[in-house]
């Protein structure tokens, strides 16, 4: 046996003084048995995209948010496309997206040659604001696409309360709400159909792009499954032959690879896990900094008729002096994330839109002192106090 | 014998080295698992091969060649000539973005676009000409660029399966304005999963195609969306795979051009019986797929599958009398070299891991059907 004292530090002097943004290093390597089991597998089968291991992997997933069909595609992005052109969008259709939230929700819009139509969020949830979403869908909206981030979901009450009234289809940006529910139904199962993302930093992440569609939709299953694959009818999973299929529809390559599949099945497990942890960080997160009155904004979970359960996957908070804050972590060596420092309605690639800084007071501000702190599951309470310590001292710095 | 068509053990070698990248990737301390320094070296890998101005990897063959359609510029209205014996990319990359593929014949042994069709279907509206290699043939790269440069066009090479080939010392992926590769496992440097890279000379075209490729971001500032972009995004366990595989590419290569040598000298005397193999040679070549036509295909391809070898029918039918493209299928156009291969091809193993033995057997039963 080797002398535990004789053994290097564990942890480089570097690495114990910075915090990272982001890691799983400690969990993969802790799930690497099975991992390594599944990986196997795939490499048994031989087939590495659009396999067995994904078919495995869909299953599970439908069985994990009660869906009727899961299917497995590329990255998240994709999968918002994919749904949208399943749903009947057609070129030309309007579809409301909120001003806050990351790119994808708007461009695949864009990219299904409809039209995004910007409305505001609630200042609180960072979800699209129900009041907003009246203003602005007109006769030409066919569809809503509300975005639940970082904690909690939009108010799915008064979202399908508007869509039932002005007749718009509900189209779920749930690519960050793994485990949320809304009376019991899982994100992306309230409207026509939702989406997951499997980016590695989210709360079931891959270790490379990965992506799902949800829904209960049998008619909207079926098209999403055939335009991941070029649009072919028929056989094509787990079986390679069917790349001569006969296509259907003008679709594209969408799949997912097998070994993402694989270390998916594996975190799997430990999801509920990972969100009960997850739900001890951020209490202790707030506890260490409600006190600092220059945090504008702590995570609030919003109380809501319905019964609804948080996932923490981003810790974030706002402050006026956002940029300097950040320079200040990044100085001390702590990883930080700006969720979002754009509106969408203010991104050079929807000037054609015409809209103006003010539209969206709400987004904007939001762009303006949101930051996310450092959070997974294996963040040690010593990485915490460091990264609160550090804003304490940022703040009393600016008070001296 | 059982020889399958698709090996389903095309990395049995690599199976240590595969799960060592998993696990090694999975644990870096940079926790970085996209478009990281591992991808990086990959493009500057395939770079230095090809002698491309610059490579920029993407999530798939499909991936990108989206985005070089995309950033060539194709917009709704715009004319763009894809050959209608092909896989579908060729047409869904430039029907999804709104614009017109207008579908040209095959040559009836070549299987690759016909330029002489391509030249009659030219209109004002036409933008570019999107050749395609095909099975184990590179299109007629001379007369096609010949043909574009005529007619102000642009050429975009879909090289998805001719990684490798080089046709009059200039690499496949190098003769248009902007080329493709794709690294499906079936692919000549197919890996364990999916993949592929945009090959360009063209520096504002592939500064267009980094953006694309990551939600039209510079890559200098996050979160900052200059154009509408897609996730078409490369994973670094598949980099660090393909780096691996790298130096053994050619042998494979070299192994499969034997092996098709060896065929065709087989089957080229079965002509006068309804068979006709691949134009022998190495010029413009990549025996990713080796590719007979034949009259009687399905009699030959229930004797080969008694006799437990594999074979695959490519594209039973042409693009444009597929339900997804009728509707870019003017009345009144006709195929007839398009439908003729689709009639009569028939594909048999050619992986590089075959034996001698496996190699023989199989000429041996085809040459066998035909006594």
């Amino acid at each position: 046996m080797t002398d535990v004292a004789q053994q290097p530090p564990a942890v480089a002097e570097s690495d114990r003084d910075g915090v990272p943004f982001f890691t799983q290093s400690a969990q993969f390597d802790e799930l690497w048995p099975s991992i390594s089991s599944h990986v196997a597998d795939v490499m048994d089968r031989g087939k590495y995209s659009h396999g067995r291991k994904v078919a495995e992997f869909e299953k599970a997933m439908a069985a994990y948010t009660g869906a009727a069909h899961a299917i497995g595609v590329n990255n998240g992005t994709d999968a918002l496309v994919l749904l949208l052109r399943a749903c009947g969008i057609q070129p030309g259709d309007e579809v409301v997206v909120p001003a806050f939230t990351f790119m994808a929700s708007a461009s695949s819009v864009a990219l299904a040659r409809a039209r995004p139509v910007f409305a505001d969020i609630d200042p609180v949830t960072y979800a699209i604001d129900p009041e907003s979403l009246a203003k602005v869908a007109g006769s030409t909206a066919r569809a809503v696409m509300p975005v639940h981030l970082f904690c909690q979901m939009a108010d799915m009450d008064g979202v399908l309360g508007l869509a039932r009234d002005r007749d718009l289809m509900v189209i779920e940006d749930s690519a960050e709400a793994i485990g949320m529910r809304w009376n019991g139904k899982h994100a992306g199962l309230l409207g026509a159909g939702g989406v997951l993302s499997f980016f590695p930093t989210k709360t079931l992440g891959a270790i490379g792009d990965a992506g799902m569609i949800i829904t209960d939709s049998e008619e909207i299953a079926g098209q999403a499954a055939i335009l991941r694959h070029h649009g072919r009818m028929g056989k094509t999973v787990d079986h390679i032959a069917g790349i001569s299929n006969l296509s259907g529809v003008s679709g594209t390559n969408s799949k997912m690879d097998d070994l993402q599949a694989a270390v998916l099945l594996a975190k799997l497990g430990h999801l509920d896990e990972d969100i009960a942890r997850r739900a001890e960080l951020a209490a202790a997160y707030t506890e260490r900094l409600r006190d600092i009155p220059e945090i504008l904004r702590l995570p609030t979970v919003v109380p809501r008729e319905a019964e609804t359960n948080p996932v923490f996957y981003v810790y974030l908070i706002e402050v006026e002096e956002r940029d300097a804050l950040e320079a200040h972590l990044t100085a001390a060596g702590i990883g930080t994330e700006v969720y979002y420092p754009t509106p969408l309605h203010l991104q050079p690639c929807f000037t054609d839109l015409g809209h103006q800084e003010g539209d969206f007071p709400n987004a904007e501000a939001a762009c303006r002192r949101t930051i996310g702190l450092p959070f997974y599951p294996d963040l040690t309470q010593a990485a915490m106090d460091r990264v609160c310590d550090t804003i304490r001292r940022f703040f009393t710095g600016r008070r001296a | 014998m059982t020889l399958p068509f698709f090996p389903p053990d095309l990395f049995e070698a690599d199976r240590d080295v595969l799960l060592k990248i998993v696990h090694e990737v999975g644990t870096d301390p940079r926790q970085k698992f996209i478009l990281g320094d591992r991808t990086a070296a990959l493009e500057r890998e395939l770079q230095s091969m090809t002698g491309a101005g610059d490579v920029i990897a993407c999530g798939s063959g499909t991936g990108a060649l989206t985005l070089a359609v995309h950033a060539a510029g194709i917009k709704p209205g715009d004319e763009v000539i894809v050959p209608a014996f092909c896989c579908q990319p060729v047409a869904s990359t430039v029907a999804n973005l709104g614009a017109t593929p207008v579908f040209a014949d095959a040559d009836p042994w070549t299987m690759v676009l016909d330029p002489d069709d391509v030249e009659r279907l030219i209109t004002e509206r036409t933008r570019a000409i999107m050749p395609a290699h095909v099975f184990s043939i590179m299109a007629d790269m001379p007369r096609l660029t010949q043909i574009a440069e005529r007619h102000e066009l642009m050429v975009i090479e879909d090289a998805a399966v001719a990684q490798g080939a080089v046709l009059d010392d200039r690499p496949a992926g190098m003769w248009g304005d902007i080329g493709v590769f794709s690294f499906f496992q079936v692919k000549a440097f197919g890996t364990a999963g999916e993949g592929g890279v945009v090959l360009t000379d063209d520096p504002a075209l592939a500064r267009r195609v980094r953006m694309l490729r990551n939600h039209g971001q510079d890559g200098v500032h996050r979160f900052l969306h200059h154009e509408i972009g897609y996730n078409s995004r490369f994973d670094e366990v598949i980099a660090e795979f393909q780096l691996h595989r790298l130096p053994t590419f050619a042998e494979r290569l070299e192994r499969r051009a034997q092996i098709a040598d060896y065929y065709s000298e087989r089957f080229t005397p079965l002509r006068d019986r309804g068979v006709l193999a691949p134009p022998a040679g190495r010029n413009g070549r990549c025996y990713y797929v080796y590719s007979l036509l034949v009259e009687r295909r399905e009699d030959l391809r229930s004797y080969l599958t008694e006799r437990g070898i594999g074979s695959h029918i490519y594209y039973p039918v042409p693009l444009p009398h597929q339900p997804a493209f009728a509707e870019w299928a003017p009345e009144g156009q006709v195929w007839p070299g398009a439908e003729q291969v689709s009639k009569r091809n028939l594909a048999i193993p050619i992986w590089p891991h075959m034996s001698d033995t496996d190699v023989e057997y199989v000429a041996d039963t085809v040459c066998e059907f035909f006594d």
